[in-house]
């Protein structure tokens, strides 16, 4: 048997004999508890990041029309919905369940005093539609607008 | 501040998440609106992707928090504590696609504008391309109107040419480097006698009659480049010769070299026909004068002698010796008289009178006179009189001595034979206006080599004492005075078959009066 055939048959079984002894291969690794929410956390940040990319570009690109300043506004108002999302998960950790109390059923939660500023900032956090639904009604307007316009340029 | 109600958070988070799935789903329906109008606009390809997993989020989110309410509102949290992590994270999952997609515009509009860039400049090429198209198309079209106008030119004197070379009544030829005929009109074959229909291939040594001409004409071709007006002999397809005048141009090829000549030959026969005639015309006339000058001298002294001789015959008796030789003096004197007159009659000295004729009746006239004496000789007589023949004006009588001298000449030709034909006609000749009347015989006919003296003065072909030659010459001098021509033509052609007989046919030619005649009735 010469040495590259020798070579070759190694070759083949190391993996084999890899696969067949996993002990201490640590190929899986365990994740704790808050790792979901730092993954949350973070695609808000991405997000952030992203409608900040769109409203620079949309800006700088210096589109004509209403329609396109719907989305800057939209783009803003998403920011600050994921700015107060956000803050409303991080300050979160710092409510604890007993600062909430159902005295008559989950209709009659209460946030307990007494009402910190973190408890306030938590509190303003959970009306945060107040930030997205006009977010997406300026959406709604943009999209309208801009096909409005090629509408009535084609009716031209 | 002891505590804060979450009621106004919960209703909300309630209607909030209702509005966001509505709205979202509005901006959708708009964003699918824009595509389905512009698909090829990528921004609206963007919002309606981008929109579409706005929407996608905005179910998860607002679904996972009604579920939340709903649950909480049962009861349930136990449920709830089971669907949040879910919920959570596939709201996780969604934000960060949407953020993907948002993101994934910038390379997606780096994209199209590239495209957009490419786009434009294949339209830009494109319409370059279409505009030297348009052109191109405009220049074929140019080009085709140039090449059929140009076709129409060529074929218009391609066509000029050929009815030039074709209709002409000279021979036109083209010959190549080795003197082959490459192309000849049919004027060419009919003078060299050869039928159309089977037109042998020529070479210039068959047509030409004399090398040396042939050598003389190549000698000038080569060094002038042309040859004009060169006079040489052609043979005919029976090996006669022809005589013709050449004029040809040399040919040369790309580089110079003589490749052939294109030639135009012109047929001479009837020039030097006329020419001879001229010669013959001015030959007697001068004759003429001078007979006239003999004869009006002679006539003075014969006139004496005659008196003289006839004053003596009255002093001696026709018996004795004296009075027969006065006799033989006063008939030699007379014939000699005779001779005189003729000879004026010749040289249209004599006085003639003027009317209308009708040559028919001169013509039964003299057969009248004639057909006994050519009877006995076994001579047929025909006519061919055209009838309401036009008038010629002239002298009946010197006509009448023309045609018996005629018919006389071919009763000469015919009586050594012991038979023959005689044939009278007479016609009317529209294209040139004249009477023709013609006296064909069957006789010997008349040498080529004498065929020109014939009209000469005292030229006879009869023995001594049977004529003194001057009955053409006379004849002639009164066709002549009458403004018409004699012409001769032995052997005898026909006409119909172009056969030739033997004999000789005497055509006169005089001028008709019918023109004048019923221009004057108008």
């Amino acid at each position: 048997m010469n040495i590259t055939k020798k070579i070759n048959i190694f070759a083949l079984y190391l993996p084999l004999a890899l696969l067949l002894a996993p002990d201490q291969a640590w190929a899986l690794q365990v994740h704790a508890p808050p790792e979901g929410i730092y993954v949350h956390q973070l695609a808000h940040l991405f997000f952030v990041a992203a409608l900040s990319y769109l409203f620079w570009d949309v800006r700088r690109s210096a589109f004509p029309g209403k329609g396109w300043r719907y989305l800057q506004i939209f783009c803003i108002l998403m920011i600050l919905w994921n700015i107060l999302a956000f803050s409303g998960h991080w300050l979160g950790f710092d409510i604890a369940s007993s600062d909430i109390i159902h005295p008559a059923g989950y209709f009659s939660s209460r946030l307990i005093g007494p009402i910190t500023s973190i408890k306030f900032i938590y509190f303003c956090a959970t009306l945060d539609h107040l930030l997205s639904v006009p977010a997406l009604f300026f959406l709604f307007l943009c999209m309208r607008s801009l096909y409005r316009s090629i509408e009535t340029k084609e009716e031209k | 501040m002891t505590s804060l109600p979450l009621y106004p958070a919960i209703i909300t988070d309630m209607i909030g998440s209702l509005c966001i799935i509505v709205l979202s789903f509005l901006a959708l329906r708009y964003a699918w609106l824009l595509i389905r109008k512009q698909p090829e606009n990528f921004l609206w390809g963007f919002l309606f992707y981008f929109c579409l997993t706005l929407a996608s989020f905005a179910i998860s989110r607002a679904t996972g928090h009604l579920v939340k309410h709903i649950l909480l509102f049962s009861g349930d949290e136990e449920a709830w504590r089971f669907i949040n992590p879910i919920s959570g994270g596939t709201n996780t999952l969604l934000m960060i696609s949407l953020a993907a997609v948002t993101l994934y515009y910038h390379k997606g509009i780096e994209g199209y504008q590239a495209i957009n860039r490419k786009a434009r400049s294949l339209k830009e090429a494109y319409d370059q391309l279409e505009i030297a198209a348009d052109q191109l198309h405009k220049m074929n079209l140019h080009l085709e109107e140039m090449v059929e106008e140009r076709t129409r030119e060529l074929s218009a004197s391609e066509k000029k040419f050929r009815n030039l070379f074709n209709n002409s009544k000279d021979m036109v030829f083209f010959s190549d480097a080795k003197n082959h005929l490459l192309t000849m009109n049919n004027a060419g074959f009919k003078m060299l006698g050869y039928p159309l229909d089977e037109a042998p291939d020529l070479n210039l040594v068959d047509i030409f009659k004399n090398e040396d001409e042939l050598e003389s004409y190549h000698k000038v071709l080569r060094s002038q480049g042309f040859v004009e007006d060169l006079e040489v002999e052609f043979s005919k397809a029976d090996g006669t010769g022809i005589s013709v005048l050449l004029s040809a141009t040399a040919v040369y090829d790309e580089n110079n070299m003589l490749s052939g000549c294109d030639a135009i030959v012109k047929d001479l026969t009837r020039i030097k026909t006329m020419m001879a005639q001229l010669a013959a015309s001015e030959k007697m006339a001068s004759v003429g004068q001078m007979a006239a000058g003999v004869a009006h001298e002679i006539n003075t002294p014969l006139g004496v002698i005659l008196g003289y001789a006839q004053l003596m015959m009255d002093d001696f008796s026709a018996e004795s010796e004296p009075g027969q030789n006065l006799a033989i003096i006063e008939r030699q004197t007379k014939a000699c008289r005779k001779i005189v007159a003729d000879l004026l009659k010749f040289s249209r000295q004599s006085e003639s009178a003027r009317e209308d004729v009708s040559i028919n009746e001169i013509l039964m006239d003299v057969i009248a006179v004639t057909q006994h004496s050519l009877n006995m000789d076994h001579i047929n007589v025909h006519q061919d009189f055209t009838p309401d023949l036009p008038l010629i004006v002239g002298d009946t009588e010197r006509l009448r001595q023309v045609f018996v001298n005629l018919v006389n000449n071919a009763h000469h030709a015919m009586e050594q034979q012991g038979s023959g034909e005689l044939t009278m006609i007479s016609r009317y000749d529209a294209t040139t206006h004249e009477v023709v009347a013609t006296v064909q015989d069957s006789g010997h006919g008349i040498p080529e080599k004498i065929l020109a003296r014939i009209f000469d003065p005292f030229f006879t072909t009869k023995s001594v004492g049977k004529g003194t030659g001057l009955g053409l010459s006379v004849s002639y001098g009164i066709i002549q005075d009458h403004g018409g021509r004699i012409e001769v033509e032995s052997p005898v052609t026909n006409k119909q078959s172009g056969e030739k007989a033997q004999g000789t046919a005497f055509h006169i030619k005089l001028p008709a009066v019918v023109v004048e005649a019923a221009s004057v009735r108008e």
